[in-house]
């Protein structure tokens, strides 16, 4: 393709979709306006019928959560697509020495990033427990507090070192954390359909509203999201970081060029 | 709130050009996590903190975590290759 055809072909696209942006631009609601229909119906409806304060919850694992469900396989197939890859590459072997760049000092980690991750990472994980146990009654969940837990552990890593991150994660812990938490959700689902109720029916008791246990079957689908995310993501982070490792012994050569 | 909210923005603007416009990768993967500390302020205060504490978590610190692992196995690669 050369570049005069490539500007041809952008000049068309922009003769073609700067008119058709312009206007869907100019039919937006002004900044700041009033909320959505669908937000009003869910805010005027949901308490009563879900007894949760955080709406967002309620959407995410009971009124939608169909869509939930397959966000949560989607990021399964996400982590389990990019460990095949790396570790097809670099095999499942482990080492402890660091890849390093030639001629580039080594500078020893200072007590006071020591002392600061040892404080801020029980912390961190501390926050991010918080965050997954109160789904239904503050913002956050699931995702947002398994993410935390995950950078949590990363805080090890930045502390102790790589060794010392090594000794406290154990791949096949995670792995059964991302998949157990997947099939949890899955049952979650499953589970009411027993009972004769509809797929993902929240038939539990709902409990009272804004209390930490409340929502039902929704605490039970966020515990599950929380497993995966805090696993999918932890196992995401190990994998990049064995990236990083010496490789055991030199690559084949014709293997980098694959 | 009526100047936190156009200040909000223009730092917004600001920091996403300067990902841009930064060409050094390792200087602009800490653009990115400048920008998305930005974009986390910014949602706060139009009232969405559960965006605001995914995009802190996934945009502040894994995103850039990965492009730094990313940068450097790609550098060690190149000058193993080199030597």
């Amino acid at each position: 393709m050369s570049p005069r055809f490539r500007i041809a072909l952008l000049a068309l696209a922009g003769l073609v979709l700067l008119p058709a942006a312009a206007r869907v631009i100019a039919a937006l609601p002004p900044f700041g306006s009033t909320i959505a229909l669908y937000g009003e119906r869910i805010n005027a409806v949901t308490p009563e019928a879900r007894h949760v304060a955080n709406m967002v919850s309620a959407i995410n694992f009971d009124l939608r959560g169909l869509d939930t469900l397959g966000e949560e396989f989607m990021l399964l197939a996400a982590i389990t697509g990019t460990v095949v890859l790396l570790r097809g590459r670099r095999g499942e072997g482990t080492t402890e020495r660091a890849m390093r760049l030639p001629g580039r000092a080594v500078i020893p980690r200072s007590e006071a990033v020591v002392l600061g991750c040892r404080i801020a990472g029980p912390l961190t994980c501390l926050f991010g427990l918080y965050v997954v146990l109160h789904a239904t009654v503050t913002p956050g969940g699931g995702f947002q507090g398994g993410v935390i837990l995950a950078s949590g552990t990363l805080l090890i890593y930045l502390g102790e070192g790589y060794a010392g991150w090594r000794d406290s994660i154990r791949s096949h812990w995670l792995d059964a954390l991302e998949g157990g938490g997947a099939l949890l959700f899955a049952l979650c689902g499953l589970a009411p359909m027993l009972t004769g109720a509809a797929f993902m029916q929240n038939i539990l008791p709902l409990g009272t509203f804004r209390d930490l246990f409340s929502g039902g079957l929704m605490l039970v689908e966020n515990l599950g999201v929380a497993l995966a995310v805090t696993g999918g993501f932890t196992q995401l982070f190990l994998e990049f970081m064995e990236e990083t490792r010496e490789a055991e012994e030199p690559d084949e050569p014709g293997e980098e060029s694959a | 709130m009526t100047i936190i909210l156009p200040l909000l923005l223009l730092f917004t603007a600001i920091s996403g050009t300067a990902v841009v416009l930064v060409r050094d990768p390792s200087r602009q993967v800490f653009a990115i996590a400048a920008n998305g500390l930005v974009l986390t302020i910014l949602f706060d205060a139009l009232q969405a903190p559960d965006v605001a504490l995914s995009e802190l978590a996934v945009g502040t610190a894994a995103v850039p975590l990965l492009f730094l692992v990313a940068l450097m196995a790609v550098r060690a690669n190149a000058s193993r290759e080199e030597s």
